[in-house]
């Protein structure tokens, strides 16, 4: 074959242009310690890649949820220990006023202790989280027990989305904790309590101590109910975070270059370009005309 | 029977031949690096001196070594070859633009107002999260914005690269037709017309890379030039081309008529820039905007459609998230966020009716569901899935793009190569040449030299 100066030119010129771009593309991926820096360099892995970060994405927002959520029920839990408490003390008061010794004046001070229990159970019930008041339903911003124990809430749950195929009610039902949505008035059972008391009825004392009991059960219950959300919400947080690291995995299996094969494939390249290099210029010097 | 001046006269003819031989070994060395320069080789042949034998050398004038085949060939690799490339750079910037890293972002905008969805329903009340809903949308609709300007503008630009490509096509053509006439001219003087016939080449083979040519010579040796299956140089006439739009806004190739009007001839264009432009243009970015419309308008539209089931925490219900119109068509540029609810916070829908305000956040959790339910590409695909699936077709378009690049220049290489082979010059070869011509010459002196010498004995002999 006929070899012409131009076809020498055109030899090394290519050689050196397919062996640069190679080896600028794997000093990139040495350099970024990523695989995939465009769609090209591997489409189903970039398809893969934008898959995952969605899913990251969603996971990401589920455990926010989570967290956000998580103060209120904790609040409401100790809310309800509290209220629990009380209404035990409000138990004992009852007890302490069926000892037949006392007399009306002191079964009034009775009373009025277990005024004072009501009114703080009022306030227990009032009280407000960061997403408004904890035992209002969906009537957030409305003060849900008045001072004559009226509810003006609802029973709505709070829902949102921490993974579970059907969406989770996280918020603990005022209703059914202190009104007769849940089987008993409590507010009205301490009313009974503490009318029995001011009217130094023994009887209606003796009779007002079921209600009382069933009263401080009903709250129990509401509390193991947000027991169990709470429950629920560390159970999806650790599933959550299992996906988390799953998808980072993968993200990282998908996407990011191997340190050691990249710095090897590099450190080829580099030789093999500077070899190149060598020989087109051994090759350009062998012109005749320098001999003649 | 030859005398002493014969010999006189073939050292002369010699003398006169060499040194053509080395002008043309000159002009060789001289051109070794221009392009579409043929090598020429200078004819020496015997003169002959009527009856009788022993006569000297004459230049016979140049060979200009070209091969039509290899030519044609050339002239075809580099049409594939260029369209390859157009149509890579294209999409280079097609896939710089879904580049999630460096990109706009689509993907990541999508995925986070979903997330606002999810925040949303963990604190419905807040102005913040319903704030940040709106932002989300926001977002998102900017990227799906800049994405969708940023392809149609795409089209415009190659369709202005187009207009260009045509242009430099009909130029070409005219001064290949004025170049025809001046070869033509050239013979009839009896000229050398290599140097105009490398310009030809040349301009032919620029052609080719611009639109897919073909030549061939006519019956009264005319050069006709084809372009797109149809002949644009005949003898010393061009015609010319234009570009025209179809209904759906695709590019249509035309060639004129002499009497007015154009036919067209775009389903004969297989190569050259022109050919690139055109995959890219009409096919590839046409595919890549239609998903991305598609997939806009399903994600807009699901989430309007909960969304107006909703109530705002003003009470107020079916309202939409979104303005995107009633078919796909440009939706990913045309999506804005809805003025229903643009700078109204509060008329996010999180709860599912007007009793469950302010806390409800039914309605919340459901929109942030439709991040797991296949609402995209006819309810196949969910959002995240159908934009992967993007990526996906993107980035196996550009990398089976690059492949054709490359197998294209490699291809066009080894026939360059064939051609340089041919026709170039090899200065090895030219620096042999120089010496065969210089000695020849130098001989040729030397031969004067000695029928001098000859003569003198003679006379010296005669003369005493």
């Amino acid at each position: 074959m006929r070899v012409t100066e131009q076809m020498r030119y055109d030899g090394v010129a290519n050689n050196l242009s397919q062996l640069s771009s190679r080896q600028a593309k794997a000093a990139q991926e040495a350099q970024s310690g990523v695989r995939v820096n465009l769609p090209s360099d591997d489409p189903i892995a970039a398809a893969q890649l934008a898959r995952l970060a969605a899913s990251q994405s969603q996971v990401a927002a589920r455990r926010s949820t989570i967290s956000a959520v998580r103060g209120d029920a904790e609040l409401a839990e100790s809310s309800l220990q509290q209220a629990s408490d009380l209404m035990a003390g409000a138990k004992d008061l009852a007890m302490q006023a069926g000892n037949g010794s006392l007399g009306a004046g002191e079964r009034a001070t009775l009373a009025r202790q277990v005024k004072d229990i009501r009114d703080q159970l009022i306030g227990i019930a009032n009280t407000k989280g960061t997403s408004g008041y904890l035992f209002a339903g969906s009537a957030t911003e409305t003060l849900p027990f008045s001072t004559s124990g009226a509810f003006n809430g609802n029973d709505d749950a709070h829902v949102v989305d921490i993974g579970n195929s059907t969406p989770s009610a996280v918020n603990a039902s005022g209703a059914k904790a202190f009104t007769t949505a849940g089987g008993r008035d409590v507010f009205g059972d301490l009313d009974a309590l503490y009318n029995a008391l001011n009217s130094n009825d023994t009887t209606a004392i003796a009779a007002s101590l079921d209600g009382i009991d069933r009263s401080r059960s009903q709250i129990t219950n509401a509390q193991t109910a947000v027991g169990i959300t709470l429950n629920k919400l560390d159970a999806s947080d650790s599933v959550q975070s299992a996906i988390d690291l799953q998808n980072s995995k993968s993200i990282s299996d998908v996407g990011a270059a191997d340190p050691a094969k990249a710095y090897s494939t590099l450190v080829q390249l580099n030789n093999a370009l500077q070899q190149s290099v060598t020989v087109g210029k051994s090759i350009l010097d062998l012109a005749a005309f320098k001999q003649f | 029977m030859a005398g002493l001046n014969n010999l006189l006269n073939v050292a002369r003819d010699a003398l006169t031949a060499q040194s053509y031989g080395l002008n043309v070994t000159g002009q060789n060395i001289a051109n070794a690096s221009t392009p579409g320069y043929v090598r020429r080789v200078a004819l020496l042949e015997t003169q002959n001196l009527g009856t009788q034998s022993g006569g000297g050398v004459r230049a016979a004038g140049l060979d200009r070594v070209t091969n039509d085949y290899i030519e044609r060939r050339e002239n075809q690799a580099t049409g594939t070859a260029s369209a390859a490339t157009a149509r890579d750079q294209t999409l280079a910037s097609v896939e710089a633009l879904f580049n999630d890293g460096a990109g706009t972002g689509l993907g990541s905008a999508l995925n986070d107002v979903f997330a606002s969805f999810s925040a949303l329903a963990s604190n419905p009340n807040d102005t913040t999260t319903r704030a940040n809903v709106l932002a989300a949308a926001g977002a998102f609709v900017d990227r799906a914005n800049q994405t969708g300007n940023a392809l149609s503008q795409m089209q415009i630009d190659l369709m202005q690269q187009a207009q260009d490509t045509i242009s430099q096509v009909n130029q070409r053509a005219q001064e290949i037709a004025k170049l025809d006439m001046q070869i033509a001219q050239a013979t009839m003087q009896g000229d050398d017309a290599s140097d105009l016939k490398d310009q030809r080449t040349q301009k032919i083979l620029n052609m080719s890379g611009l639109i897919n040519t073909h030549t061939f010579t006519d019956g009264s040796g005319n050069t006709v030039v084809q372009v797109a299956g149809t002949t644009i140089v005949d003898g010393q006439h061009a015609r010319s081309l234009s570009l025209d739009r179809n209904a759906d806004g695709s590019l249509k190739l035309l060639v004129d008529q002499p009497g007015g009007g154009g036919s067209e001839i775009t389903q004969f264009l297989t190569g050259g820039k022109l050919a690139g432009i055109k995959d890219a243009r009409d096919k590839d970015l046409f595919d890549v905007s239609q998903k991305l419309n598609t997939l806009v308008f399903d994600v807009a539209s699901a989430i309007n459609t909960q969304h107006a089931l909703g109530t705002g925490s003003d009470g107020g219900t079916g309202r939409n998230l979104f303005d995107v119109g009633a078919t796909a068509t440009n939706a990913a540029r045309d999506v804005r966020v809805s003025v229903d609810v643009f700078d109204h916070p509060d008329r996010i829908a999180a709860a599912s009716n007007a009793f469950s305000l302010p806390g409800g956040s039914d309605n919340a959790v459901a929109l942030s569901k439709i991040f797991d339910t296949q609402i995209a590409f006819g309810n196949t695909k969910t959002a995240a899935s159908a934009y992967g699936d993007i990526i996906g077709s993107i980035g196996s378009t550009r990398a089976s793009s690059q492949r054709d690049v490359e197998t294209q220049n490699a291809i066009l290489s080894q026939v360059q190569s064939m051609h340089q082979s041919q026709s170039g010059v090899s200065l090895d070869e030219e620096m042999v040449n120089l010496t065969k011509f210089q000695n020849a010459y130098q001989a040729a002196s030397k031969m004067i030299g000695v029928a001098d010498q000859l003569m003198q004995t003679l006379l010296n002999t005669v003369g005493r």
